[in-house]
């Protein structure tokens, strides 16, 4: 029986009268790289906060890597990696001093922390800027910074939260390419993006949450065989999340209403 | 076709943006925080106010007086006054300024003019020009009460000398933006101007020194300014007053050419602005040189004994503390005020007046004084963080080694310069006798380690986010300021009580040993509060990441 790398069970989060994340019960096999869609304040940055320790539960439970996330914080965050919302960068810190630093506070030597910290920096392009720091850093450049700090330590879930989101083209080429080899080594990824096309072209995965509430989960192939009609098999990602979200007709306002800018 | 934007009128655009001020600091306050503020604002209001009107009754006394007792000439100083006030408070008091963007308005459709007049009415409604419009006014009603004549040129001064105030204070704060919009200039001039602040400490032992040598030089320079707005004013009402009309229109005609000027260069300020001047301070692309990236392999590990997470703290906030240049400041700034207080207050120094109080008071005295301001920030510890503070939730640690190397920094720091303090003190004031001596330092280990535990828990309670070489909007929590005196008067209290204590006995060892004994008591209590501090970091840190992430 393959491992369960992320559980949750009837997680629940509630900002005084709004409830953010309704009950979820998400199931991610380890090694998968799986897709966490949904439309804007649907609870996607909520759940992924919760799951990373940066956002109390108000019910429910999680458990990573067969870990009680409640019970043995230290021990789930030991392995795994982050980019929050934000990035979460000390500012004022070098791109290779904020690795050193991160690097350290996984526990890490220092020999490997400096030994990793210059290799991500030559793959992610950002060698060549030693002394500038992060405040200076263009938006791609700090996301490529977070993405190299929430590896460094070699996690066996990696949490990405719009990674791709002001990265150019080359860079995120390359980023692609090495979180395929990250998931066929066996790290699960746990990936948001609004870009529909490279959720498709990336996971092999995905869950779809809604107001809160988790609306669908599967691999794309049982997604697509939810479609009905013949055309099922053939289905874009952007047509089922399209078909699930948009179902109670509230979702696309009709163009019809915006006749004075036509 | 779409609809077009209707043209919205100045003074329509003028009330929407008071009205999205109102609504800003509305919304603000719907956070516990924030309303605790609004409790330390309502009386900072109450205070101003009642300075601001008691001023109004001296503005109105001071202008009855000059033209009741006919020496109208005299009233420049009164407009000197309001001029260096209207034009220096705004710059002091710019960190208190509430944090609304007044460039974020080019993103809808002004015209320039609707722009610049919108400015300037924002520049009216600041409370150095509020005030100055108050006390201007009573000014021109004690005028008048003296000598009814003079109203209408006493009016037409007043409203040129408002203008050209405004056109002036706008200036200057667009020239200052412009300045400071790159970090690094930030930072030089914020530290520039602190140690300015701090230089104005040593201008009464300098009068008292050079006084009477730097008078002449003074007066030599006296006539030059009767040729700035302030002193054109009063001279224009006093020829009023004397009927002399080629001097009124010669003073007023050169105040007029003032505010014209003035306008014209705001004008071209404002037009840049208006045109989508970029300010923004991100780097320029590099050219295509690839540098290779430092590999020089560190040497060994200072700070090997401490555990990973707790050294990397440490030399986080070593190189913190080294790129805030505010920051670096307020360490030079305790050596600096041990060196001015010797001169005034003890010691053999030629300034010093008869009365220098004794190495034994100034000792311990001093002493409190650096951990007074040393010790402040402590309150707010995370200030600086930003959104690096989710790494430390993310990261596998308890929150205990990110206090661990935080205090551990502090309190290096405050031994470095207690060191420095004690080398002044010793050669410019001479130490006290040994059981003061012993007492003074055993008590600042009690007080340090006492503040440091109740520094952490406000730290975590009550996060305010402050920037790098920022100074508008750049506020403590009002709680966290007042967490901060409560505790300092309380510790500050007791330990005053213990070293009287000694005396009152005639045991001159018993300070020592009872600040040991409480030294002792802080040091358990502050490796027992650690545990709890961290429970607490976990149950606030939704608190923590939104005050400063955002």
């Amino acid at each position: 029986m393959p491992e369960i790398a992320i559980r949750t069970q009837k997680l629940t989060r509630r900002f005084g009268n709004l409830t953010a994340v309704d009950g979820i019960d998400l199931q991610v096999t380890a090694g998968q790289f799986f897709g966490f869609l949904g439309p804007n304040g649907a609870g996607k940055s909520t759940t992924i906060k919760m799951l990373t320790g940066l956002l109390a539960p108000t019910a429910g439970s999680m458990e990573l890597l067969g870990l009680d996330f409640a019970a043995h914080p230290v021990e789930v965050k030991r392995q795994i990696g982050v980019v929050p919302e934000g990035m979460g960068l000390f500012e004022r810190l070098t791109g290779a001093e904020y690795l050193q630093f991160v690097g350290r506070m996984y526990g890490l030597d220092r020999t490997t922390t400096q030994r990793r910290s210059n290799e991500l920096l030559e793959f992610m392009q950002l060698a060549d800027r030693p002394k500038t720091m992060i405040a200076d850093y263009s938006h791609g450049m700090q996301k490529k910074l977070a993405l190299a700090a929430a590896v460094i330590h070699g996690p066996r879930i990696l949490f990405l939260d719009e990674p791709f989101e002001g990265v150019d083209a080359l860079a995120a080429g390359a980023l692609k390419a090495l979180m395929a080899r990250m998931t066929e080594r066996g790290t699960t990824i746990f990936l948001t993006s609004h870009v529909l096309e490279i959720v498709e072209r990336l996971c092999s995965h995905v869950a779809i949450i809604h107001k809160g509430r988790l609306v669908a989960q599967g691999s794309l192939d049982e997604l697509r065989a939810g479609i009905s009609g013949e055309e099922g098999s053939k289905t874009t990602l952007e047509q089922i999340f399209l078909s699930i979200v948009g179902q109670d007709g509230t979702e696309r306002p009709q163009l019809e209403e915006l006749s004075w800018l036509m | 076709m779409a609809d077009v934007a209707q043209s919205v009128g100045i003074l329509e655009q003028i009330r929407l943006v008071a009205g999205l001020r109102w609504r800003i600091l509305r919304n603000s306050l719907r956070k516990k925080n924030n309303r605790l503020d609004l409790i330390g604002l309502i009386l900072a209001g109450a205070l101003s106010s009642i300075l601001v009107l008691g001023l109004c009754f001296a503005f109105y006394a001071g202008a009855y007086a000059f033209f009741s007792k006919g020496r109208p000439g005299w009233i420049a100083s009164l407009f000197w006054g309001i001029f260096l006030f209207w034009q220096i408070f705004p710059v002091l008091m710019a960190g208190f300024g509430a944090s609304f963007e007044f460039r974020t308005l080019l993103r809808f459709p002004l015209s320039l003019s609707a722009f610049y007049v919108i400015g300037l009415a924002y520049g009216l409604a600041d409370f150095a020009a509020l005030a100055s419009v108050c006390w201007l006014i009573s000014m021109t009603i004690g005028a008048t009460v003296a000598k009814p004549g003079v109203l209408p040129a006493m009016l037409m001064i007043v409203a040129t000398f408002v203008l050209l105030n405004v056109t002036l204070e706008r200036l200057i704060g667009s020239w200052l933006e412009r300045l400071l919009s790159r970090r690094r200039t930030r930072e030089i001039f914020l530290a520039l101007f602190v140690l300015s602040m701090v230089s104005l400490q040593f201008l009464t032992p300098f009068l008292n020194r050079y006084g009477a040598a730097a008078r002449p030089v003074f007066l030599r320079f006296l006539p030059y300014f009767a040729w700035l707005p302030p002193s054109l004013a009063g001279r224009a009402l006093a020829a009023v007053t004397q009927l002399r009309p080629a001097g009124f229109l010669l003073s007023s005609a050169t105040l007029l050419f003032y505010l014209v000027v003035l306008s014209a260069l705001l004008w071209r300020r404002f037009a840049a602005q208006y045109r989508g001047e970029e300010l923004s301070e991100t780097a320029a692309p590099l050219r295509a040189v690839v540098r290779p990236a430092a590999k020089k392999a560190e040497g060994a590990d200072g700070l090997s004994l401490l555990s990973p997470q707790v050294a990397a703290v440490v030399r986080k906030e070593f190189r913190y503390l080294t790129r805030n240049g505010f920051v670096f400041l307020t360490l030079l700034v305790p050596p600096m005020l041990v060196v001015l207080f010797s001169t005034q207050f003890a010691g053999k120094h030629p300034t010093v007046s008869g009365k220098a109080v004794s190495a034994e008071m100034f000792f311990p005295g001093m002493m409190a004084y650096l951990i007074l301001i040393l010790m402040a920030p402590a309150y707010n510890s995370f200030a600086y963080e930003g959104r690096g503070i989710q790494t430390y939730f993310m990261a596998p640690l308890r929150f205990r080694e990110v206090f661990l190397g935080k205090n551990l920094m502090l309190v290096s720091v405050l031994t470095l310069e207690i060191v420095l303090s004690l080398g002044i003190l010793a050669s410019r004031v001479g130490l006290p006798s040994l059981p003061m001596l012993v007492a003074t330092l055993v008590a600042i280990i009690f007080t340090v380690v006492g503040q440091i535990t109740i520094a952490n828990w406000s730290s975590l309670n009550f996060p305010r986010k402050l920037e790098f070489g920022r100074m508008r909007g750049q506020r403590q929590s009002g709680m966290a300021v007042l967490i901060a005196f409560g505790t300092q008067i309380l510790l500050g209290g007791i330990s005053a009580v213990i070293l009287f204590s000694g005396r009152w006995t005639g045991n001159p060892w018993l300070p020592a040993e009872a600040f040991a004994f409480l030294a002792a008591a802080a040091v358990a209590g502050y490796f027992a509060s650690l545990d709890h501090l961290a429970q607490l970091a976990e149950k606030k840190k939704e608190t923590l990441i939104e005050a400063l992430c955002r």
